[in-house]
């Protein structure tokens, strides 16, 4: 049956893409490259994030192995883009280790090797960053079914570590000597362009590209069998679907829009090294997915939104302020846990309601506050304090709060629909579908229906 | 099997000796020890890895993360004490609180009793003192480290981990990813942001030589003492499991926990106990390794690959299984010193040193392909 809404949502659709469009015109002429890049950062890492959701949301499976992919993606993307100056700069620095045979490895060279001479110009990057973007995803999604084939045999924690080992291999081999000829060791690529990973306008086709992708795939049936495999693998292979072929599928996708957003990632910081590719972007991309929502692209997008912002402008937290001012601060914080706790408490009926986790936070917060009133006075606590790490402290905190209360994550496994914004419900039948069902349709047999027409019929 | 191994290893050193000549028997002598060594260090971690899944089956990322704690906070005990009268009571504090905690254990009373609270005051009183007059040894800032990293483990759990209990593993597992990223800048933010020399004065560390075969072998007095603590901390930790009435409430815990429920074990305590205990042990192995390589490295990183390494020699060794980790601990030593010294670099062969970070991981993903069990340890692989 065609959804009677069908006209308004495709038409609030194209609205919405409009207002995208129009919203990304004027980041991009606001002058702020801070906002810029802060948009640009947001679509590359929803990128990775989204895709990482095929893997650890929709197939159930907790990948920690994201940041080995985007760094193949990354190096294969920067190798195959470097403009000539940069390259010969390497060769001329003599601490590489990369050869004239390694180093001639472009798409340029490739373009005129195949007689498009034409296409190999400088006026041409796009185009070849286009295509150094696809070879970079599709070296990874190589990598991708490597790591796959762990997870025929492993499930749940010992499958997660072992994606983790890879993803570490992966970057420790890529500083050794076994691979420095092709990323040039620790030293990596400088001089990326960075007119790509910088742009709003690229990044997000791009990642309007990945999310057209995983959306369409969550809902085919090639989906709903990962679907399957996340809520019981035993009956979904009792159910006809292969395991092997959909596990390997989702890391094969996963692992080429990882490397597509390390790709972009690269050009987004104009280098390529290995300390971009630390664990610590893994947790990132772990606090995107799970704060949104493991499961729903809308909530993995919300996720990074977050976390990019945290990243982006939370660097005010990261000054040096005097030591008082941060104890008042954290008193503050912690008085407000423990009263959050207490609500919690309250609210949920537990007894005793003040246990530990209230009164000691509020203990503790109401001595702090009160030793930061006091000590300027005396003379004590001079001095100032540098809140170095604070931001990955406020995300760390928020993903245990999260896995705490929330352990589905903000949207759970919904999705933003039309329908959802006009509080329309799906499961209530139309009365149409009412008369086909006789479940439906007689009060006899629906007690829900009996009590209605009662009720009805009172008024 | 082990033959073949020794056999293959004997034929290799013969040819690096006798045929190649480029080493001597005692550089292998000098690697024998250093990698006893390190592997005694990754065996220390490694319990507490073993322990904690063996109860909870959870990989407890952020016990990497206890033990660069326990490495810095004996650094701040020895490198500066005597502290001020504020900065001891609050050193104290935890100090004591580790006290009462292993009070508990003897016979086990609540915190909350009467005895307990007063060795708890007393303790305090006593830590204060010690903490703002005496500069402390190494020994005894080890042993307030491991005291007090105890109680971080402890506080870890109770905060962290307790309420999620019947919460699906992973997300017990992504809160302890984050568990770990938080205290990695934790440590940024208030021990160090580079790395730090460790350097107490002790007989230790002195350089130690002996002769094999007309040549000399030059290490330090640790190769005695790191083995040494570590016979003496796992024959600790083996009696208080095999001996004390929370051991076998522990073991019993790891068999069945609900069973174990049911039958009258604090399972929460239980838990309790065990991230205690294996935070002391992580405490304990970051001093050592601290005296080992002279320095810490800088919070963030300090503890990652160390612990993801330790977690590695507890599943090569059998995750669950106590023995199993002290073996994978060992084995894993071996593989990163020995087997690059087995594998040298000479003229035509770069040598393999710069690939040992990634042995850890390979020998982790080939023993969860062919033997998930691991070496000694029994299955735990879920049933339908």
């Amino acid at each position: 049956m065609p959804d009677p809404k069908r006209n308004r949502n495709r038409l609030l659709t194209l609205a919405g893409l409009g207002v995208v469009v129009l919203l990304l015109y004027l980041i991009d002429n606001s002058g702020s490259s801070k906002l810029v890049q802060a948009f640009a950062l947001f679509s590359i890492w929803g990128i990775a994030a989204v895709s990482l959701n095929l893997v650890n949301g929709v197939t159930g499976i907790l990948s920690l192995g994201q940041h080995g992919f985007m760094l193949i993606g990354g190096y294969v993307t920067a190798l195959l883009i470097l403009p000539v100056q940069s390259r010969i700069r390497i060769i001329e620095s003599g601490r590489s280790s990369m050869t004239e045979e390694t180093l001639s490895i472009s798409i340029a060279n490739f373009f005129s090797a195949i007689g498009l001479e034409s296409l190999a110009a400088p006026e041409y990057l796009w185009l070849q960053f286009i295509v150094a973007l696809f070879i970079g995803g599709l070296a990874a999604s190589f990598f991708g079914l490597l790591v796959g084939i762990p997870s025929l045999r492993l499930r749940g924690d010992y499958l997660a570590i072992v994606t983790l080992g890879f993803g570490e291999i992966i970057r420790l081999l890529a500083a050794t000597s076994m691979f420095s000829p092709y990323t040039n060791g620790a030293l990596g690529f400088a001089g990326v362009p960075a007119e790509f990973g910088k742009s709003v306008w690229w990044t997000t086709a791009i990642l309007g590209i990945t999310v057209f992708v995983m959306a369409r795939l969550k809902y085919s049936s090639y989906g709903r069998a990962l679907q399957g495999i996340r809520e019981d693998e035993i009956a979904a292979a009792a159910m006809g679907v292969n395991l092997a072929y959909s596990k390997i599928l989702a890391f094969v996708l996963t692992a080429f829009f990882a490397g597509v957003a390390g790709g972009l990632w690269v050009s987004w910081i104009g280098t390529a090294r290995v300390d971009q590719f630390l664990f610590t972007l893994m947790f990132f991309l772990l606090v995107a997915v799970s704060v949104g929502g493991t499961g729903s692209i809308t909530g993995v997008l919300m996720g990074t939104a977050i976390v990019v912002f945290i990243r982006q402008y939370g660097d005010p937290l990261e000054q040096t302020y005097a030591l008082t001012d941060w104890l008042r601060a954290g008193g503050l914080i912690v008085l407000a846990g423990g009263f959050g706790a207490f609500i919690y408490r309250a609210a949920r009926r537990l007894r005793p309601r003040l246990n530990a986790m209230v009164w000691v936070p509020l203990g503790l917060g109401t001595l702090a506050f009160a030793a930061a009133l006091v000590a300027p006075g005396q003379g004590w606590l001079e001095g100032s304090f540098r809140g170095f790490g604070l931001r990955a402290i406020l995300l760390s905190v928020l993903l245990v709060v999260i896995m705490v209360f929330r352990p589905e994550g903000v949207f759970g496994r919904s999705e933003f629909s039309w329908a959802a914004v006009f509080r329309e419900r799906r499961d209530r039948p139309s009365d149409e579908e009412r008369g086909q069902d006789a479940w439906l349709s007689n009060p006899d047999l629906a007690d829900r229906l009996a009590r209605q027409e009662k009720r009805e019929g009172d008024e | 099997m082990v033959a073949a191994i020794l056999l293959l290893i004997g034929l290799r050193i013969h040819y690096l000796v006798n045929v190649a000549e480029v080493r001597s028997y005692a550089s292998f002598v000098g690697a024998f020890f250093s990698s006893l060594q390190l592997g005694s260090l990754y065996a220390l971690i490694a319990l507490g890895y073993t322990m904690v899944y063996g109860i909870i089956r959870l990989i407890n990322f952020a016990h990497g993360e206890v033990f660069m704690v326990g490495a810095f906070v004996s650094y701040f005990l020895f490198s500066n004490t005597p502290y001020t009268v504020p900065g001891a009571i609050l050193g104290a504090a935890f100090v004591s609180f580790g006290v009462m905690f292993l009070a508990t254990l003897w016979r086990g009373h609540r915190l909350g009793h009467p005895l307990i609270l007063a060795v708890g005051a007393v303790s305090l009183v006593a830590f204060t003192f010690v903490l703002s007059t005496a500069s402390l040894g190494w020994i005894m800032a080890m042993i307030l480290s491991m005291l007090t990293t105890g109680v971080v483990g402890v506080a870890i759990d109770r905060i962290a981990y307790r309420p999620l209990r019947g919460a699906p593993r992973l997300s017990l597992l992504i809160t302890a990813i984050a568990v770990s990223i938080f205290l990695q800048n934790f440590g940024l933010l208030t021990f160090s942001q580079r790395q730090t020399p460790f350097r107490p004065e002790t007989m230790w560390t002195d350089p130690f030589s002996f002769d094999v075969l007309g040549q000399a072998v030059f290490t330090t007095n640790l190769i005695i003492l790191t083995p040494l603590l570590l016979v003496v901390l796992v024959t600790g930790l083996h009696l208080f499991v095999t001996r004390t009435r929370i051991g076998r409430a522990m073991r019993a815990t790891s068999q069945d926990p609900e069973t174990a429920e049911m039958m009258g074990v604090n399972v929460n305590r239980v838990i309790a106990t065990v991230f205690f205990l294996g935070a002391m042990l992580a405490a304990a192995a970051g001093v050592l390794w601290g005296l080992n390589f002279g320095s810490l490295n800088q919070p963030a990183v300090f503890g990652l690959l160390p612990g993801i390494k330790a977690f590695s020699a507890a599943v090569i060794g059998g995750i669950g299984s106590l023995p199993g980790a002290v073996l994978g601990g060992l084995i894993l030593g071996f593989l990163e010193n020995f087997l690059t010294a087995l594998f040298p670099r000479t003229p035509d062969f770069a040598g393999i040193t710069e690939y040992k970070d990634t042995f850890a991981f390979i020998a982790l993903i080939l023993i969860l392909l062919v033997k998930p069990s691991g070496l000694v340890g029994e299955d735990l692989s879920e049933k339908v």
